[in-house]
């Protein structure tokens, strides 16, 4: 039992954690909070029907058609969304990507329809069963495909030239531009790739949890309540973030079947929607007690 | 002599041709004013498309001598949405009736602007509320949650003779009002459930419900949730191989939940709704079921079959003589109405529909059949 | 934007900055709602009302205190269910749920302001965007209550003390009467020094503290204001619509006034109405459009914000500056303003005591064990290598770090964990290495705004008053005498950002006296002057001891200092190392190697 609830939480953990790594990657270089991040998720779901009903690829190649999709995307969108207002005060970029995200999502009603729709499995439908537990397919490849992209990221940014230049731009953008790094294509391909990670997202989701015009807004809260408790602007700290809050909306209901005292006890406590409320106090308390988060630097208090 | 009477009948057979003429002019131009308001963008954007694609089906085949006038509205999901279309619609011009969002809380809001402008509404919203306000301008063409959840809860008492439910329900308007009317039937008839929980439509993974389902050891499931979180949950629940019969909402029903899961996951899986369009049954419906498809290039769902009805029941009463707002109000408080899915009758507080039928899918294919029908 | 002068007559101000427009617009409202023909017109109107309102309030957290609340539709939800709740099931009238709607959101935001409001700005986003998240979920779960996700129907209208106002234009006629008075308390409060205050606390909240000035108790009472606004905002629309559910509290509302504040103008109360009022007709004009309405109104909104990043309000003041420029006004007559004179040398008591500072970071030791004491009179130098805690030392005697271990008295007080801005008032002035000026603000401005305590600065007082706000009167007449005492009166309506380094070191300067101040802290004062205006301040600075202030200078330059100090204290590592008259702290071998390294390294 708790195994399958564990493996249950590591596939929503890693698929959230994708999300919020999309998100933090933008965050950290441009310092801009990109509100149509959870929309670029619906995006790179709606994107994978379009490809996988209008060809017949497998699911990697869609998967990969996706990424490249999602990125053109995100060079588009830091052209209209950042680019204009990079030198201005940063909530005006809010208003930016609020503005896009509308149009992403009624963009989307306007193609695809309102109705919920399943995405293309990466490699089949189905369950495997081992023993006791048994896991679609889908939600392995989630977690594989979500381990390799945090890794591929990892080692870009770690290990290669390109990597140590997006990474000094996101520290100092005007140390790196006093040193002569094209600081604009760093953050155009920080977009880049924060939207192409989104997209990777989008369509493993699509076909868990299938997609519809509106899902947008459920991911971004995610995703910034992983960059919080993980530490704002901690890359490992969105993905450990993210598999907290997973792991959270996973394990805290389900306690009642693993204990079965506490099912007489409070069963008004382990219901989802007291543990959603949960969650956003402990959110709540953590910002508190430890404003930098898991990961963040120290956080000067407010004077 | 003869001149004369040449003349009088010519005079008289040009009065006759005249007054024909004149009959068939005004017969012609009956004009209705039909906005329809409803949400297409949005959390119910689906229901809110069916309903709209319903309407103008209806349009399209108005009876002869009438001329509909009729512009789609998006109300949007907040009640200020709904109340601002409404109003917009009424500034334009002399309105006869109207199509309105399904969603509960927007229908409650455009309750007071309809009284005060004395315009009727018609709609496919459960909510039990809107036809409790005393308002004589509302009008439901979809069983209310007291018809549709006793049908839901007689068949799996009844019919599949099951006592132990688990209820999951949402935590919306829908899905609240649902759960009340559940527990209602379920204590008429004796019984509780073992086990109930309210999921937010946001929640993917509800493998902690699925769970608690299966710790209470029911001998059914009772679902009352919207069309993705439906689908979702039958999924998840077929993925941990419960083997437990399902009785669904109305959500079921309609072809883009079906659409999500494989027809192996259906089986067991019976649903309550009005009408379910693609289980065809009559003529009427199956020609229904060809225009729809050939106009909107989708499947309908009973949403769109009572809008449908309701507005051919707005535009037949016009093709009988009303002209006016306040005429056709009495038309649809006073006469009944033979439709696609039901015959339709006010019992007086605008509940037009007391029927509801429950479908059940074969595990073999992804349309249903309809096993039942509750009057 | 700057506050501007006391215009001397009323066609200029009339005419002045971008009012002509802003009374073109206030004439559009009122004749509005006599042209409107329809009932449609007539709740959009009512709309943009309750919207500005909502949006007026928002621009107290988000615009003068510059937090990003996301509560604030959270306030406004509450506000309506308030209204709702005591309407249909306690039957009262509006002339009690109007209050209590605006009242019980405060009460909440008192909750919540106290972990909250000292979270940084993300976080502080956050935190009230949780808030936010639980207020909604406790809605929609606590049914009998709050009627769960069906909400609460068959609100009646607005009825006071028995009389109902009509629906229609009634109703939309008492919204934006609501809002007259909400933009005239707004604007009360925010024209003089209270709202200059604001200013500071904002841009620059270490400088602000400088001056005496409790940052943390202006954003908490702003929070409270703009709850206020909100559940005032939400009542009239629970009386409008007339039905309340948990959508008011989720968060498109809230995305809604951050994009009225945002493209309206975040300070400026134009702005508010001007943003209501484009953000909600913009979706119905796009209307004819059908399903493709709202990527019409988003496309809009996102060349709205391209074009005025600013603001629209702040769009159309660049164009007006740039297309009508009109001289900036006269700057108002000086006041004077005695330096202290009395309690001059003679005791020979210390009026700044040190004793025993110990301040340490991670695991370094920045300032181990410093004592020192000015007299009044005095002019003591603390000098040392980078990194020796020499500022360090400065932001603890006035309170921006806290000590581990010592003592601090100012005359005999001990002031070792009083609040920073408490330790302003009671005698420490100070300026910073990096100029802490207010750039946007003029220079006039910028000292005047000193005069806070002084002027009994506080939310109340800024009450007082006709068009003008006496305090603030007064205020800059003090600073129009500091800046002449200094010699850049003429700078006066220029912006301090555009003021060359050495002018803008003499602004601080004068900032700094405007306190009253009986210890003067300056840090590194000389650094970017040239040798002339070098000479100037030491003899300004000279002159100041001579009538009894205390002065405790750090610099790195000593041809400056040396000539200047009474006394010297060398520090390295965090330890006095040294002190004394100059003479011997330039002889001391230990200083020389401090700074030079080795006496063998020098020679080499």
């Amino acid at each position: 039992m708790l195994s399958q609830i564990l493996l249950n939480a590591l596939a929503l953990g890693a698929s959230y954690a994708l999300v919020a790594l999309g998100f933090v990657v933008i965050l950290n270089a441009t310092g801009a909070v990109n509100f149509t991040h959870g929309d670029m998720v619906m995006a790179g779901g709606y994107v994978a029907l379009a490809v996988s009903s209008a060809t017949s690829l497998p699911g990697v190649a869609v998967l990969a058609l996706v990424i490249v999709a999602m990125a053109l995307v995100g060079f588009v969108f830091s052209g209209l969304a950042y680019f204009p207002l990079k030198s201005r005060p940063p909530v005006a970029i809010f208003i930016s990507t609020i503005a896009l995200g509308i149009i992403f999502q009624n963009s989307a009603n306007a193609l695809f329809s309102a109705e919920p729709r399943k995405g293309p499995p990466l490699f089949a439908d189905g369950l495997i069963t081992l023993g006791d537990i048994s896991m679609p397919r889908q939600a392995l490849a989630i977690i594989g495909v979500a381990a390799l992209l945090i890794l591929a990221q990892h080692l870009l940014l770690s290990r290669t030239s390109l990597g140590r230049k997006l990474r000094a731009t996101a520290q100092d953008r005007e140390m790196a531009a006093a040193i002569g790094l094209p600081v604009n294509a760093m953050i155009a391909l920080t977009f880049a790739m924060g939207a192409a990670l989104a997209g990777a997202a989008g369509m493993m989701l699509s076909n868990t949890f299938f997609v519809t015009p509106t899902d947008g807004s459920n991911y971004i809260v995610k995703a910034y309540i992983a960059v919080t408790i993980g530490g704002w602007g901690s890359l490992a700290g969105a993905v450990c973030g993210a598999l907290l809050i997973a792991l959270f909306e996973v394990l805290f209901p389900s306690l009642p079947l693993l204990i079965p005292s506490l099912k007489t006890l409070a069963p008004w406590l382990f219901t989802q929607t007291a543990s959603a409320i949960l969650l956003y106090l402990g959110l709540l308390a953590i910002m508190f007690f430890r404003p930098q988060g898991l990961f963040g630097e120290t956080v000067q208090r407010r004077v | 002599m003869t001149i004369h009477r040449h003349l009088q009948a010519r005079i008289l057979g040009t009065a006759l041709v005249a007054s024909f003429a004149c009959a068939q002019l005004a017969h012609a131009q009956t004009e209705v004013v039909f906005p329809v308001l409803v949400p297409i963008t949005g959390f119910l954007s689906l229901e809110g498309t069916s309903q709209r694609n319903g309407a103008v089906l209806a349009i399209r085949n108005a009876p002869a001598g009438v001329k509909v006038v009729s512009e789609v509205t998006d109300t949007g999901v907040s009640p200020e949405g709904a109340t601002t279309a409404l109003e917009r619609a009424l500034s334009r011009g002399k309105v006869s009736a109207v199509a309105a969002s399904m969603l509960g809380t927007q229908m409650l809001a455009m309750l007071p602007v309809a009284l005060e402008n004395k315009v009727p509404l018609t709609t496919v919203s459960g909510t039990a509320a809107i036809t409790e306000r005393n308002n004589p301008y509302v009008f439901r063409f979809f069983p209310g949650d007291a018809v549709a959840k006793a049908a839901h809860v007689r068949y799996a008492v009844e019919d599949l003779k099951k006592r132990r439910f688990a209820l999951v329900y949402q935590t919306t308007a829908y899905g609240q009002s649902g759960r009340g009317h559940i527990l209602e039937q379920l204590k008429k008839l004796g019984l509780t459930p073992v086990m109930e929980e309210a999921l937010e439509p946001s929640v993917k993974d509800m493998s902690p419900v699925v769970g608690k389902v299966a710790a209470a050891q029911p001998d059914a499931i009772l679902l009352h949730l919207h069309s993705a979180p439906t689908a979702l949950f039958i999924k998840q629940v077929a993925n941990a191989r419960l083997g437990l019969p399902i009785i669904a909402g109305s959500a079921m029903h309609q072809p883009p939940t079906a659409a999500l899961l494989e027809p192996a996951d259906l089986k067991d899986v019976c649903a309550e709704t009005n009408a379910s369009p693609i289980s065809g049954g009559t003529p009427e419906m199956e020609q229904f079921l060809r225009q729809y498809r050939e106009q909107f290039k989708s499947e309908p769902d009973g949403f769109a079959v009572g809008q449908y009805d309701a507005t051919m029941m707005v535009l037949t009463a016009a093709a009988r003589g009303a002209k006016t707002a306040d005429e056709i109000q009495k038309a649809l408080a006073g006469t009944s109405y033979k439709g696609l899915a039901m015959t339709y009758k006010s019992d007086g507080r605008g509940n037009m529909a007391h029927s509801a039928v429950m479908i059940c899918y074969d595990g073999i294919s992804r349309t249903p059949k309809v096993v039942k029908r509750f009057e | 934007m700057s506050q501007t002068a006391l215009a001397p007559t009323p066609g200029a101000a009339l005419t002045a900055g971008i009012r002509p427009l802003l009374l073109l617009g206030v004439l559009c409202i009122a004749v509005w709602p006599a042209l409107v023909s329809s009932a449609y017109e007539l709740r959009i109107f009512t709309l943009v009302g309750i919207y500005a309102l909502m949006a007026l309030g928002y621009q107290f957290i988000f615009g003068h205190a510059g937090a990003l609340s996301l509560t604030q539709g959270t306030f406004f939800g509450v506000g309506a269910y308030v209204t709702a709740i005591l309407a249909t099931k306690f039957g009262l009238g509006a002339h009690l749920t109007l209050p209590l709607a605006a009242a019980v959101p405060v009460l909440l935001a008192a909750l919540i302001a106290a972990p909250v409001l000292r979270l940084e700005s993300h976080y502080f986003a956050l935190a009230t965007l949780g808030i936010g998240q639980v207020m909604l979920l406790s809605a929609i779960a606590w049914e009998p209550f709050t009627g769960g996700s069906n909400g609460i129907a068959g609100i009646p209208g607005v009825v006071l003390f028995g009389t109902a106002i009509p629906k229609g234009m009634g109703i939309a006629l008492f919204a934006w009467g609501a809002v007259a008075c909400a933009a005239l308390l707004s604007w009360r409060i925010t024209r003089g020094l209270y709202g200059a205050a604001l200013q500071v606390a904002r841009e620059n909240p270490i400088a602000a503290l400088s001056l005496g000035i409790d940052t943390a108790r202006l954003r908490f009472v702003c929070f409270l204001l703009s709850a206020a606004y909100a559940g005032l905002a939400g009542a009239l629309f629970a009386h409008t619509i007339r039905v309340v559910s948990p959508e008011t509290l989720e968060f498109p509302v809230m995305v809604a006034t951050l994009t009225i504040a945002v493209v309206g103008g975040r300070t400026h109360i134009a702005g508010a109405i001007l943003g209501a009022w484009l953000i909600i007709n913009l979706p119905e004009w796009f209307r004819g459009l059908d399903k493709y309405y709202l990527i019409a109104y988003g496309s809009a909104l996102l060349l709205t914000i391209i074009a005025a990043p600013y603001g629209l309000i702040g769009l159309l003041a660049k164009w007006r500056a740039r297309w009508f420029p009109e001289a900036p006004p006269p700057p108002p007559p000086p006041l004077a303003l005695p330096l202290r004179s009395s309690r001059a040398t003679g005791d020979g008591a210390a009026l700044l005591t040190v004793a025993g500072m110990v301040k340490s970071f991670g695991g370094v030791r920045a300032v181990d064990q410093v004592s020192l004491t000015v007299k009044l009179g005095e002019v003591v130098g603390l000098i040392g290598p980078n990194g020796s805690g020499k500022t360090t030392l400065i932001n603890m005697i006035t309170g921006i770090y806290r000590a581990d271990a010592g003592r601090v008295t100012l005359g005999g007080v001990d002031i070792t964990s009083a609040a920073s801005h408490d330790i302003a008032a009671s005698g420490i002035a100070r300026t910073f290495q990096n100029i802490n000026l207010v750039d946007e603000m003029t220079v006039l401005d910028n000292v005047a705004v000193a005069r806070y305590r002084h002027a009994g600065g506080g939310f109340r007082s800024s009450f007082g008053g006709g068009l003008t706000d006496p305090a603030w009167h007064l205020a800059r007449g003090h600073a129009m005498h500091l800046l002449a005492a200094l010699g850049v009166d003429d700078c006066a309506q220029r912006p301090a950002g555009d003021l060359a380094y050495g002018l803008k070191r003499r602004v601080e300067i004068a900032r700094a006296l405007a306190l009253e101040p009986r210890l003067l802290l300056l840090d590194e004062p000389a650094a970017g002057l040239n040798e002339s205006e070098q000479a100037d301040l030491a003899q300004r600075l000279r002159d100041f001891a001579r009538a009894g202030l205390a002065i405790l200078v750090i610099e790195h330059n000593m041809p400056f200092l040396m000539p200047l100090a009474d006394r010297m204290v060398c520090l390295d590592h965090g330890c006095v190392i040294a002190a004394g008259t100059p003479a011997a702290i330039r002889a001391n071998p230990q200083v020389i190697e401090a700074y030079l390294g080795t006496p063998e390294d020098a020679a080499a």
